[in-house]
């Protein structure tokens, strides 16, 4: 339902004048995609190999065992988590990407803006505040022991029981999907979505056990979710690749853009064409 | 796709009038601006633990006598970080706004950058929270003091990344985009990319307590900060004019 220009804007003093010059290319999105590639490796070398938080550490640890490992790795989890304060704002690139492409959809702005701003708040809690806890105990190797601990606790508690930033986002995300009718995403995409939801729900638990299956570290609570997580990402990065590639040169031009065009034209009497 | 010739009967109708209040919304946006620099500048100074930098070697019970003797400047310097810290956002919300006026390929960058300065600005909410935790009974046990003032300044100091990535996303935009007289000029970027190599060795705050990198040397605090500052004053200047031609071209369209 996009409104189309009829007729080219006419350079000079024109609001939109800088849209004409919207080049055709999508280097920008290319950008983005490739540094999604680059930060999810850095992502899983700096929480696999340097710092354990994946997969984590035990919840039964005597406060004894937790000063251990904090002293056993404090230096990975230093360049890990030093590099991890340098580089997790590309996060906020694969943000971009995605709601540039739910925007596309037909279902409209809410869901993409949603999935920003699910996002925007759960990269503290889900993922930078565990990093900021284990730094803070590898600072002062002297501290109290029962500090030390306190900060094991709540670093992979928030990391691992981080839910509702990403159920909700996975929530819109599954939605837009599924009632989109501009087949931006593949339906069956919102179907590997939906079963995230359902591995946030299975974290619940990792607040009480301390455990077996359902424990921060468990078979349901991390490994479940955690292999679901890969196989979506995955699945996200290839749809994003066939999405950034099937979209049609023209509508770089940004629909809404071409909408709030037509209404200054229209405001000013011009003729527009209208395509339903 | 047949386009199909419509002759707007009423089009005042088609149209809401959004783009002078976007002139007025974006210059108030603007001049909040310095008052809110100026607000920063004086819990900057009035802050005991800026003055000069704390040190992250001063022991537990140091820490508590510090909060203990600075209680209320502490309190009311972070409670002005507290109330006005978050309200930059406006100031780069304009540079969201600009970003999507620009004919870069599509507006993933502009996403890209609301996104990193949502977090970024609750790291700072974060921070000064911690440091009015720390103040509130600074009677606590030493090591408990000692802990949320090392919060405060990791969190303060060392996550970065938001602003790097904003900047570097900013950057390309402004590269990619071809316009003759584009929004920002090119050395708008080369500024975003140098800003964002100058914060990037404040990240070893939160690992190094010594030296240029720790939270009080010069490179993670003074460089940093000063970056930052000099980052707000030539973006205010290239988004005023920015407005300002948006908004010329828009009354001569009109």
């Amino acid at each position: 339902m996009t409104v189309v220009v009829s007729t080219p804007p006419t350079p000079g003093a024109e609001p939109d004048d800088y849209q004409r010059y919207r080049p055709k290319s999508k280097t920008d999105q290319w950008i983005c995609w490739w540094s999604i590639l680059i930060f999810y490796n850095l992502f899983g070398l700096i929480f696999v190999v340097l710092t354990r938080v994946m997969p984590p550490p035990s919840p039964h640890l005597s406060t004894g065992q937790i000063v251990h490992f904090f002293q056993v790795h404090s230096l990975t989890i230093k360049i890990g988590f030093g590099l991890l304060m340098v580089v997790i704002g590309f996060s906020s690139w694969a943000n971009g990407l995605v709601v540039f492409h739910m925007k596309r959809m037909s279902v409209g702005s809410v869901w993409a803006y949603s999935y920003i701003a699910a996002l925007a708040v759960g990269a503290l809690p889900g993922c930078l505040f565990a990093a900021l806890c284990f730094l803070t105990a590898v600072f002062r190797p002297d501290r109290n022991p029962h500090i030390m601990a306190l900060l094991y606790d709540m670093g992979l508690l928030m990391f691992v029981g981080s839910l509702g930033c990403f159920a909700t986002m996975y929530l819109v995300f599954a939605l837009a999907i599924l009632l989109d009718k501009n087949k931006i995403f593949p339906k069956w995409l919102a179907y590997v979505t939906i079963w995230q939801i359902v591995t946030e729900v299975m974290a619940a638990p990792v607040f009480i056990f301390k455990r077996g299956p359902f424990s921060w570290n468990g078979s349901i609570s991390f490994w479940q979710g955690t292999v679901i997580f890969v196989i979506w990402e995955v699945c996200v990065v290839f749809v994003l690749y066939k999405a950034i590639r099937e979209q049609p040169p023209r509508e770089t031009d940004a629909g809404l853009l071409m909408r709030s065009a037509s209404r200054i034209r229209a405001r000013r009497g011009h003729e527009v064409t209208a395509d339903s | 796709m047949s386009a199909q010739q419509v002759e707007l009967e009423q089009p005042e109708v088609v149209g809401l009038p959004n783009s002078t209040n976007n002139i007025t919304a974006q210059t108030i946006s603007l001049w909040i601006t310095p008052i809110i620099a100026a607000a920063f500048l004086i819990a900057f100074v009035a802050f005991p633990g800026f003055r000069p930098p704390m040190s992250p070697n001063m022991t537990a019970v140091q820490v508590a006598a510090f909060f203990g003797e600075h209680t209320t400047m502490i309190r009311v310097s972070m409670i002005i970080y507290d109330l006005l810290g978050v309200m930059l956002v406006p100031f780069f919300m304009l540079i969201v706004v600009q970003m999507k006026r620009m004919a870069a390929p599509s507006h993933v960058f502009a996403y890209s950058y609301l996104s990193a300065v949502a977090t970024g600005a609750t790291l700072f909410a974060v921070a000064d929270l911690f440091w009015l935790v720390a103040a509130f009974r600074p009677g606590r046990s030493p090591d408990l003091v000692q802990l949320l003032n090392d919060m405060a300044w990791i969190v303060f100091t060392a996550p970065v990344g938001m602003f790097i990535a904003a900047n570097i996303c900013l950057a390309l935009a402004i590269y990619l985009d071809p316009h003759p007289r584009p929004i920002f000029s090119r050395w708008i970027g080369h500024f975003n990319l140098a800003v964002a190599a100058l914060v990037v060795p404040a990240a070893c705050a939160a690992v190094i307590r010594t030296g240029p990198l720790a939270w009080n040397g010069f490179v993670s605090f003074w460089l940093r900060i000063g970056t930052f500052g000099i980052y707000l004053i030539v973006m205010f200047f290239a988004l005023r004019s920015a407005i300002t031609r948006q908004a010329l071209e828009e009354r001569a369209a009109s």
